[in-house]
């Protein structure tokens, strides 16, 4: 193989990785919470983009390692609330309307930002330890020549893994983590022995919205902070959530990585690039209804 | 109750028709404008088609702006390339979003709750996404589709006045089928399907095929507002496949009052009022506004301006309506058990 061609295809590997990554963690975030309680989120892309405003502005008064610190508690606090304030009392409603309040919420969510920021995109100044480009010819010797990427999208790809192998650790090896896989398996036999899951779950809609703050902090700078970002985000996340099978983490970051693979390599074909997700989505949804990991039984 | 259902309907509707066709007169007095009156009474029929999927069905989709904007782009291309008469684009957007709306339902209509919500909502954002890029060289792209063109039906110009009657005399007749429909042994199908889908399927019924027959029933309604959104202006926004024009339809339906047929249109009326008078005077943060509108009514009033009125009677001891279920006859302690609340999905 050419040094070219091997260069190209790294580049685009690398990119796919980092445009899955923010995806990978909303879509991670929506499968935990309808996982464990039944309810799909569509105020999620507005978690997002509230953790990016909270973060420019934290950012902007203080320094930004303080940012990635406070802004994903503050949108676990925000996910309590939610879930105590106002979505427990949906689990017994029709799912039509859980769709219809989060939604509500969204839409709330937006206009505020709106109002307090204004309706465009304002700046997020990357912090000094993150501007700049990586020699990747330096760290991957198969490469020819030199070839850099830019710093900030490697820091993305590397806090979002993170944030995956914390996850990984906490559902695995926590009583927590057994409470919350059993509780998504089989909720029904989880109640008779006595497990009040609702309640127990209120802490996973939090850790739903953290990881969606966490998402928000490093991956404002490159989708931009503007209020219509959130729902622009949603969508494809969804798909990332419908590909891999509803309620299925480790499927969830397989159609993420999908998807984000996906769109670098359709890069060349500007106009493709916009719809080859969703014709992803079509063709999963064809041959495999569940999605490609999702349980058997469950919306199939 | 002597009166024969089909009376009622006649009765129902003459009311309705008395309170549309006025409308260029009264909405005046209460701060709007003719052209106002004409965009209420589209986004009525829009509203009213969607209210014959979630209000009978239960089915909430939240791509249905891709009817709508697929027959505005449809109605736009044909006024601008082949004729300025709306008759020939009135047939061809209907055939259009015929198929554009079994095309869409066979790959959604297997799904049902959650999941069909989202998968129509990623459909019409394809169909978004597919305007803006690949098929920009027809659509305009992000400048919408622009024309000179000044449309007219069998030689009388479409404007002013024109429109709205035309759009009333659709919104009049789609408000009687959609009565017709609704009282028909196919209207309390449908219905059925929201109470209990399985059962249904258990004894036999080919629900699937009521499903499309409503869904597309509910998309030609879409379209038909779309084909009179172009008519009235002739240009074609973006917008009109944009998530947010579905989120508006689902906006007013909600707030109207689900399943009552003219809640939705209440609905239609109570949000372009909101956001072309109201606006002027709460400025930009109506939409917030209307948000929080919107969310309250969701959390309590889940029947909308309809329920909310007859709860109003009811306390007055005028007897206004409960809010009605589907099943008309189920036994009374199935009712009591049921609560206030509707059906849960069926294989959850």
């Amino acid at each position: 193989m050419s040094g070219s061609l091997v260069n190209a295809l790294t580049l685009q590997v690398i990119t796919g990785l980092q445009l899955g990554a923010i995806y990978a963690l909303i879509a991670l975030g929506l499968t935990l919470i309808f996982g464990t309680l039944g309810v799909v989120n569509f105020a999620h892309g507005a978690l997002y983009i509230l953790a990016s405003y909270a973060a420019v502005l934290v950012a902007g008064h203080t320094n930004f390692v303080l940012a990635v610190v406070l802004v994903p508690v503050f949108l676990f606090l925000v996910g309590i609330v939610m879930e105590r304030g106002l979505i427990r009392f949906f689990y017994d409603r029709p799912h039509t309307d859980q769709i219809l309040v989060t939604f509500g919420l969204a839409i709330v969510i937006q206009e505020a930002l709106k109002w307090a920021f204004g309706a465009n995109n304002i700046p997020f100044p990357l912090p000094p330890w993150g501007n700049g480009v990586v020699f990747l010819h330096e760290y991957l010797p198969f490469l020819e020549g030199f070839v850099v990427f830019p710093k900030w999208r490697l820091i993305l790809v590397g806090v979002s893994l993170l944030v995956v192998v914390g996850l990984f650790l906490l559902l695995q090896f926590t009583t927590f983590g057994l409470t919350v896989r059993a509780g998504m398996r089989e909720p029904d036999m989880m109640r008779f022995l006595g497990v009040d899951v609702t309640k127990r779950f209120a802490v996973v809609f939090g850790l739903g919205a953290l990881i969606a703050g966490v998402a928000g902090v490093f991956g404002g700078p490159i989708t931009q902070v503007s209020p219509e970002v959130g729902m622009a985000i949603l969508v494809p996340s969804f798909l990332v959530v419908v590909i891999g099978g509803m309620g299925s983490l480790p499927g969830a970051l397989v159609a993420a990585l999908i998807l984000g693979l996906a769109l670098s390599f359709s890069a060349e074909y500007a106009a493709v690039q916009q719809i080859v997700v969703y014709l992803i989505a079509v063709v999963v949804l064809l041959v495999r209804p569940r999605g490609l990991m999702g349980k058997k039984g469950v919306f199939e | 109750m002597g009166r024969s259902p089909f009376a009622a309907d006649l009765i129902a509707v003459g009311l309705f028709a008395a309170v549309v066709l006025t409308m260029p007169v009264w909405i005046v007095w209460i701060g709007g404008y003719e052209a106002l009156a004409t965009k209420i009474v589209i986004w009525a029929v829009f509203a009213l088609g969607f209210d014959i999927l979630l209000g009978f069905t239960g089915y909430l989709s939240f791509g249905h702006a891709a009817f709508f904007g697929t027959a505005a782009y449809t109605t736009g291309l044909c006024l601008k390339h082949l004729s300025a008469d709306i008759l020939p684009a009135f047939f061809i957007t209907g055939g259009v979003s015929l198929v554009v709306a079994f095309v869409i339902g066979l790959l959604t209509l297997r799904r049902s709750g959650i999941y069909f919500s989202i998968l129509t909502l990623a459909f019409a954002e394809m169909l978004h996404a597919a305007a803006l890029s690949i098929l920009q060289a027809y659509t305009g792209g992000d400048n919408g589709l622009t024309m000179h063109t000044k449309p007219e039906l069998l030689g009388i110009r479409m404007e002013g006045l024109n429109v709205f009657y035309l759009a009333a005399i659709v919104a009049i007749l789609g408000f009687f089928a959609a009565r017709q429909i609704k009282r028909s042994p196919f209207g309390l199908m449908l219905r059925a399907i929201k109470e209990n889908a399985m059962r249904l399927e258990y004894t036999g019924v080919n629900v699937w095929a009521y499903k499309m027959a409503a869904y597309m029933i509910s998309a030609m309604y879409a379209s038909l507002a779309g084909f009179l959104m172009v008519v009235l202006e002739p240009y074609v926004a973006t917008k009109f496949l944009h998530w947010s024009t579905s989120g508006e339809v689902v906006i007013m339906s909600v707030i109207g009052g689900v399943n009552t047929l003219i809640g939705p249109m209440i609905g239609a009326a109570f949000m372009l009022y909101f956001e072309n008078v109201i606006q002027a005077f709460i400025g930009e943060q109506w939409r917030l506004v209307l948000g929080l509108v919107f969310v309250l009514i969701v959390i309590f009033l889940p029947g909308g301006f309809v329920d909310g009125f007859n709860r109003i009677r009811r306390a007055v001891g005028l007897g206004g309506r409960e809010r009605h279920h589907n099943v008309p006859d189920a036994p009374a302690p199935v009712r009591e058990n049921r609560g206030d609340r509707a059906a849960r999905q069926p294989g959850e």
